[in-house]
């Protein structure tokens, strides 16, 4: 079942050329320049229930303008939304009450006091009963280890004890939908994990759609079944990491390294036709193939057996290698 | 609409003030220095008269002091709070949750006050006291009248600051609309010059516009100068325009809203 439904959305900003220098200055006192950008262009898709979807895309591509769009933020120039059985900026007020956010760049806690005085005032803004607001509070301090930060004022927390006390916020209330915009940005490589183990606990038990964005692909190799990229405001795919995996890593390759310098007559594998053979030096050499043609392990059978070799390395291609492939060409693909 | 949130929303303005307090004793400096000002002006131009217009020197002593005095407690700085929000682009975490903007900035507000009440309203009020001679309210009649009227003194000031701080949804940077509102209300609420000593044909408008309730209004009537059907007039028109200035205020953002862009990110 869908709970959003994204249908030809487009949103498009009107800016103001500035011309340079004083003199340029000065005309612009008079007369601006109006170019219209289209920040997101002609995007559909849907989430399903349950969901966790992973919204990825370059700086500017658009991915903060759709969140800002699904949040109710922004009004789209034309095309429809629907959420969780309410269009979100026109029903703004009791869609908000069923969702969660997060803007990973800025908190939304109150800077200046302590964290569970922010959480007071959200139990009271969403109606959290009291057994309620406990309940949550213990589940988010089981993964999250949140109880030695509630009685810190927000501007003296680390940025990642900030974003784990802003997770628990944005789920408090136990939303439907949560949407998660950079949610591991700046942080090192135990709070990310601390932060993608409590997204996979709370969307296995609490069955909570997530939608996020990143510039981290392993956030989405980590948690991310179905993966949306956006570029130039064009929605380019829509589908499971597995399909653009498929679709897309048609090259893997084996590095070998020889027991003894020398050189290698690739003839003798018979791999010819299928496999690219290269050496490197005089030590090291490479083979790079299309999985769908040949299987790896039949590649390294033949290498093992037939050369002296003292160590063997399979590389696949990367889901970042794939994406940055997929942002320099530009392509519409979608499931 | 439920309340409680609101009242939540007060508190937290209350804790988020408490973080800095010091910076009300520094405040307190400021007005005594403004009355002081204030005080010798006066004292010039009453230099040999016995009164002016319908104040005694005292009366004027006391109109200026307690203007001041109240200023602690219905001032705030909504405007520049909105224009915050949406230069940094704050706006948009307090756009995701369930309440009405308007209402957030006025309830958050109202806690800043009554914080500025206790900490900032008395203390200003005793050490003005001590230096200068101020007269104490007509009658308690007039006292209780003048305590009502200090709500409408804040809701019309926030309404307002609603207002001109929603104008940053257009123009982004509104620091100069904020300074020319400043000005604008410092004169035509009669927090300077009474405004019945106003040019007769202005006296006459500002009787009639919303600024004068802010400190004009609760002043006469603490002086006793405000009695039976003048007072129930101003009672009217203070809830008339703070019915006027909130559901402008509730239209305009509504309007602003849909014109938002965000800042950053």
């Amino acid at each position: 079942m869908a709970v959003i439904e994204v249908s030809r959305v487009s949103k498009r900003f009107k800016t103001y050329d500035r011309k340079e220098g004083v003199w340029g200055g000065i005309q612009n006192l008079f007369r601006r320049n109006p170019r219209e950008v289209k920040a997101v262009d002609d995007v559909s898709f849907t989430v399903d229930a349950g969901e966790m979807v992973g919204y990825i895309g370059a700086n500017g591509a658009g991915k903060s303008t759709t969140i800002k769009m699904l949040t109710g933020i922004l009004v789209p120039s034309s095309g429809s939304i629907r959420a969780n059985g309410y269009v979100p900026y026109r029903d703004r007020h009791q869609y908000t009450r069923g969702i969660g956010v997060v803007f990973g760049q800025r908190t939304q806690l109150w800077w200046d006091i302590a964290v569970v005085e922010s959480f007071q005032l959200l139990k009271r803004i969403y109606d959290v009963s009291d057994r309620t607001f406990e309940e949550q509070l213990e589940v988010f301090d089981a993964v999250l280890n949140l109880k030695p930060l509630l009685y810190t004022p927000v501007r003296k927390l680390s940025l990642g004890e900030r974003m784990r006390c802003d997770l628990a916020a944005a789920f408090l209330h136990r939303p439907r939908i949560v949407f998660l915009d950079e949610p591991t940005i700046g942080l090192d490589v135990v709070a990310k994990e601390n932060i993608r183990q409590f997204l996979k606990r709370i969307n296995a038990e609490l069955q909570v759609t997530v939608v996020l964005t990143t510039h981290d692909l392993s956030d989405i190799e980590e948690l991310c079944r179905r993966v949306l990229i956006i570029d130039r405001g064009h929605l380019l795919f829509d589908g499971s990491l597995e399909g653009l995996r498929e679709r897309f890593e048609c090259k893997s390759q084996i590095v070998f390294e020889l027991r003894e310098p020398g050189q290698v007559d690739f003839g003798r594998l018979g791999f010819n036709s299928t496999v690219e053979f290269q050496q490197l030096d005089a030590l090291r050499c490479q083979a790079v193939f299309d999985k769908k043609q040949v299987a790896s392990a039949e590649l390294i059978k033949a290498i093992v057996n037939s050369l002296a070799v003292r160590d063997v390395m399979l590389d696949d291609t990367t889901i970042e290698e794939i994406v940055r492939e997929i942002y320099s060409r530009g392509e519409v693909v979608t499931r | 609409m439920t309340v409680t949130p609101y009242i939540a929303f007060a508190r937290i303005a209350f804790l988020k003030i408490l973080a800095y307090r010091l910076r009300y004793y520094t405040g307190i400096v400021t007005y005594m220095v403004n009355v002081s000002v204030y005080y010798f002006i006066w004292k010039a131009l009453y230099r040999g008269k016995e009164s002016l217009g319908e104040f005694t020197f005292e009366e004027m002593i006391t109109y200026v002091s307690v203007g001041f005095i109240i200023r602690t407690f219905y001032f705030n700085n909504i405007d520049r709070e909105i224009a915050n929000d949406i230069l940094l682009g704050h706006i948009a975490a307090k756009m995701t949750r369930p309440v009405n903007y308007q209402w957030m900035n006025i309830a958050q507000a109202a806690g800043e006050s009554f914080f500025r009440l206790f900490m900032f309203t008395v203390p200003t009020a005793l050490a003005i006291l001590v230096v200068f001679p101020l007269r104490a309210p007509a009658s308690l009649h007039s006292a209780l009248a003048f305590l009502a009227a200090l709500v409408f003194s804040f809701m019309v000031f926030a309404a307002l600051n609603f207002l001109v701080g929603t104008c940053a949804v257009y123009l982004h940077s509104i620091l100069g609309l904020i300074r020319a509102k400043y000005f604008l209300v410092e004169i035509l609420s009669g927090l300077l010059i009474p405004i019945s000593f106003f040019p007769e044909t202005l006296a006459e408008i500002s009787r009639w516009l919303p600024f004068q309730l802010i400190s004009f209004t609760p002043l006469m009537i603490y002086m006793g100068k405000f009695q039976g059907e003048q007072l129930v007039t101003s009672f009217l028109l203070g809830l008339g325009w703070t019915l006027v200035l909130v559901g402008l205020g509730h239209w305009f953002w509504r309007k602003a809203a849909t014109k938002l862009t965000v800042q950053g990110g």
